[in-house]
């Protein structure tokens, strides 16, 4: 007896929330910025750099303004969610670990074909890459499997182990359902909510703010200033308000891209720009947990 | 000293597939080189592999190392040695070392002098105590590109590695290599049967694994499914599209391989069928049917690695995977049809093809001009090979291409016929791309052959052009790929066009925007020199490939034509003694250079021999220029083997280099004939 409802979208959140907390790891919170992908929250990304241990999982939003397709596609948004979980050190049964969430999800490993198929993962933009898998289910890519080697330009010591669920997808394959919107939200007392009745005028709005109405010049402006401000706060040795404005940057980038505002060898230099921004935090980051002594590194477990 | 066989296993998380083979390869090679090394027998090495393990079986290994002869020369006796014979403490700390009593040492006498020395055995270290470090020598030098870390260790391998396992016979072969303690632990299928098993002898690892259902022999797991996919399109009336690399890649993505079939809906079918090839190869790693019209099916076969009473699950959640991804395919087709393949040459101009030769839609332009030319040369619809051209890089502005560039020319073949193009030219827009690769087939049809030389040749220009010249491997525009595409096509459909007059015309269409000088000798040169390449890789000698290349014919069929010929030229009786007259000949006239101006004064010849080597030639010439008019290079080579008899009694009974300035002169005039006549075909004196 499953102790929540996997064919619902909040269900099947609860689902995983539930079963990493089992496992140890710290339910955190959505990340309040706009960023492109759970990476970039600063749970994964600045807490991969360096020696102390700390795991984590949450649901973060992502926004991909390229990805928008008015609502008119089924299966593209350019709002959408990941289920993140991070485990530095990666344990030596992680893959398993994983395994078991799926099971907890409903599915059974002896009847579905699951397979981790070599997937490698690079982020120009935040210096980092990793070595890992797709995990496939029946075919379908439901989850991205990493061990960071890199993050920020500093060697990952020791590893994180990154698995990042597609929520849609995941859902999509559960419920049976052949368009994102008319996944089940939840199914309660109160009625049932699809993910159209939530997000369609969302998707179709935000897609026309991204293609038509962002403005070019202002965030070209933006652009600047978000970097000037992160190189500031370097210097005055602010690692995390920093990187706050990294992310902004790279979210104003990511705009600018869907507005077609960036040539193909001008882009190259901003995502230049963008990863010299990260590099700096992550290193200004490292030395602040170094002057501090690695507080976590203490605890006795 | 005893025999056994030895297994040894290294049990990971999954391998990357491409690299699959050659990590198992590489594995049985470096234990193979230290076992040599080593100086331990053998009789064979053989490897396994899966996505989650790697293993080296090897047969009939001896027990022990060989014992080794241990030779060694000590100090000199005089230094061994002092004034009363007594040993020195330097002898006897070199004794000590080696495990002898002074007295037992013996002595190495050379014409340098005598020295202490030291003859014995070393006794053969057991296969158990030097197993360990093998192995990890052997792991720890696999080529790996991205090697990684995980966890806390700082241990490097292409994926975590879990279990280590070396049975020599029977007995567990102690021992630790990256950490990770020897055991008989071997992993199973992921999920079907035990995940761990206890492994009794290296023999039954085969057996045992296909107990716990993996099937760890690579070239078994492979021809298995081979032999179910096969039967499966075979039980549909269809052949599965399955090339070797595809069929790898899957091959090292299982280890309980199971065949399924699936559907997808036929409205799909709309689509050309070469997007829907590519999204289920390339993303879902399927193997498309087709039947026997060569029509794609609305099925396609693909492995799966578990073995359900519920196949239909597997095969309704895979059918659910591919169908947003071929709708994707539809809905560009279906987006890409409401515009022509013309209304998009205005977007080719936001496109660079390169920053100094301008846009995609400059290149259009000019490949047209060229294609017209090209079919102009070819007495061929002049009109329509312009078309193609101008239309040739449309179908990259496409969303279809955008989203799978491999189908680029394909897709525009197709929008071309939509868009009512004649077959002629939609087909050009296809074949312009031939040769893709070494082996492949080539454009046909003039209008295609016309279109594929113009892209050809307008980038060896352009990038000649503004010097960025192939240099070792860097040939970042594929240059050289291109030149032997140009010379395959032109020799294969033996056309009769000239590299000159194309190098010229593309260089007229490129305007300013490349440097003109040497320019055309450079890229005619260039395509020439991609001949050696060509003909030797088909066993052709490079003496005859040298005998064309000196004299530089620009048209290729021309240059096919003559190395046909002076290679069966070689064959003949007279080939040896002509090929060196010939080098007789140049020598004297590069030592004594005369004006081509100079006639034969017939007045002057006063030797019999040379009035018949005169006639002879006269004779020749006339048969030879009407064989080389009509390109039959090896009947020319026929009639200039015939001149062997008067050139070797001319070389006989004349002295060419006489007093007599004007009778040299006349002398050295008719060598200079005889050479040119040669030279009509080769240079014959480069043959060996």
């Amino acid at each position: 007896m499953q102790k929540f409802d996997c064919k619902t979208f909040q269900g099947l959140i609860l689902a995983l929330q539930d079963y990493w907390a089992r496992q140890g790891c710290v339910i955190i919170q959505p990340l309040d910025m706009e960023v492109g992908a759970g990476t970039f929250h600063p749970m994964t990304f600045l807490r991969s750099i360096g020696p102390e241990p700390m795991s984590s999982a949450y649901v973060q939003p992502c926004r991909r303004p390229t990805d928008g397709r008015y609502g008119e596609n089924p299966n593209r948004l350019q709002h959408y969610y990941q289920f993140q979980v991070m485990l530095k050190p990666s344990p030596d049964n992680i893959q398993d670990l994983y395994l078991k969430s799926l099971e907890e999800l409903g599915f059974d490993p002896l009847v579905n074909d699951i397979r981790f198929v070599e997937d490698n993962w690079e982020s120009p933009t935040l210096g980092a890459w990793g070595l890992g898998w797709e995990v496939w289910l029946n075919g379908m890519e439901i989850t991205q499997f990493t061990y960071f080697q890199q993050v920020g330009g500093i060697e990952c010591s020791p590893v994180t182990g990154e698995i990042t669920y597609g929520l849609e997808r995941l859902a999509m394959y559960i419920q049976g359902v052949d368009s994102i919107y008319d996944l089940i939200w939840t199914n309660g007392p109160m009625g049932t909510v699809t993910y159209g009745d939530i997000f369609l005028q969302n998707e179709i709005e935000q897609s026309t703010y991204n293609f038509e109405h962002a403005d070019v010049e202002a965030m070209f402006a933006n652009f600047d200033q978000y970097e000037k401000a992160s190189q500031q706060l370097i210097a005055e040795n602010l690692p995390l308000p920093a990187y706050e404005q990294v992310m902004k940057a790279s979210h104003v980038f990511n705009l600018l891209d869907a507005r077609h505002a960036i040539s193909v060898t001008e882009r190259q230099r901003y995502i230049l720009r963008v990863r010299a921004l990260s590099k700096a935090c992550a290193e200004s980051y490292f030395k602040a947990r170094e002057s501090l002594g690695f507080p976590l590194c203490k605890k006795d477990n | 000293m005893n025999f056994e066989n030895l297994l040894i296993e290294i049990g990971t998380e999954e391998l990357p597939p491409k690299s699959l083979i050659k990590l198992a390869s590489n594995f049985a090679q470096g234990i193979e080189s230290s076992l040599k090394e080593a100086d331990i027998d053998y009789s064979d090495v053989i490897w396994f592999a899966t996505p989650r393990r790697l293993a080296v079986n090897v047969k009939q290994l001896a027990s022990m190392q060989k014992d080794r002869l241990i030779e060694k020369r000590g100090p000199a006796v005089t230094a061994a040695f002092d004034s009363e014979g007594n040993a020195t403490p330097a002898a006897l700390g070199w004794a000590r070392s080696n495990n002898v009593n002074i007295e037992d040492v013996g002595r190495l006498k050379t014409d340098k002098g005598e020295w202490l020395f030291y003859q014995g055995s070393e006794k053969g270290q057991s296969i158990t105590q030097l197993l360990p470090g093998i192995v990890e020598a052997a792991l720890i030098s696999l080529p790996i590109p991205k090697p990684m870390r995980w966890g806390s260790n700082s241990i490097q391998f292409i994926r975590p590695i879990h279990t280590i396992t070396m049975l020599f016979g029977s007995e567990l072969v102690a021992g630790n290599v990256f950490g990770i303690d020897s055991s008989r632990m071997v992993l199973g299928h992921r999920f079907l049967g035990d995940k761990r098993f206890s492994l009794a002898h290296a023999d039954e690892y085969l057996t045992q694994l296909k107990r716990h259902f993996v099937l760890a022999d690579y070239v078994e797991r492979k021809e298995y499914i081979r032999k179910e996919v096969n039967a499966l399109a075979a039980s549909e009336n269809a052949t599965a599209d399955m090339n070797e690399d595809l069929l790898d890649e899957v091959t090292a993505l299982v280890e309980w391989p199971v065949a399924m079939t699936a559907s997808f809906d036929e409205s799909f079918l709309e689509v050309p069928k070469e997007a829907l090839i590519y999204t289920m190869k390339g993303d879902q790693k399927y193997f498309p049917l087709i039947d026997d019209n060569g029509l794609l099916l609305a099925r396609f076969i693909f492995i799966s690695n578990i073995e359900t009473k519920y196949p239909d699950l597997i095969v309704s959640g895979n059918e659910k995977v591919i169908r947003p991804r071929l709708a994707d395919a539809q809905f560009f087709y279906a987006s890409d049809k409401k515009h022509t393949l013309e209304s998009r040459l205005a977007s080719l101009d936001t496109i660079l093809f390169q920053k100094q030769l301008g846009t995609l839609l400059d290149k259009s332009k000019r490949i047209s001009t060229l294609s017209g030319l090209i079919a102009k040369t070819l007495h061929q619809d002049e009109v329509s090979a312009s078309r193609a051209g101008l239309l040739s890089k449309t179908d990259l502005m496409t969303n279809m291409v955008m989203e799978f560039p491999d189908v680029q020319g394909i897709m525009g073949m197709y929008y071309a016929k939509l868009d009512g193009e004649s077959v002629e030219v939609a087909n050009a827009l296809n074949e312009q791309y031939k040769p893709r690769f070494s082996g492949d087939s080539l454009p046909l049809t003039p209008i295609s052959i016309a279109v594929a030389l113009a892209d050809k040749i307008d980038t060896l220009v352009g990038i000649f052009g503004i010097g960025q010249i192939p240099k070792g491997d860097k040939d970042p525009f594929a240059l050289r790929r291109a030149a032997i595409g140009v010379l395959r096509i032109i020799i294969e459909s033996k056309l009769a066009l000239d590299l000159n007059d194309l190098v010229d015309n593309s260089i007229a269409a490129f305007g300013d925007k490349v440097k003109t000088q040497d320019l055309k000798t450079n890229v005619v040169d260039f395509i020439l020199a991609r001949f050696k390449a060509l003909y030797l890789e088909q066993g052709i000698g490079v003496d005859v490939i040298q005998a064309v290349l000196e004299i530089r014919p620009t048209y290729p069929a021309e240059f096919a034509a003559r190395i046909e010929a002076i290679n069966q030229f070689k064959t003949n009786d007279a080939a040896e003694a002509l090929a060196a007259a010939n080098k007789r000949v140049a020598n004297i006239l590069a030592k004594n250079p005369i004006s081509a101006a100079n006639k034969i004064n017939i007045d002057l010849l006063t030797e019999d021999a040379e009035v018949r080597l005169v006639e002879a030639l006269n004779t020749a010439q006339t048969e030879v220029e009407g064989f080389t008019d009509a390109s039959d290079y090896t009947n020319a080579l026929n009639v200039l083997a015939t001149l062997r008899g008067p050139i070797d009694s001319f070389f006989d009974s004349v002295m060419v280099m006489v007093d007599d300035p004007a009778v040299r002169m006349n002398r050295l005039s008719i060598l200079l004939k005889l050479r040119s006549l040669f030279l009509t075909c080769g240079d014959i004196s480069l043959l060996s």
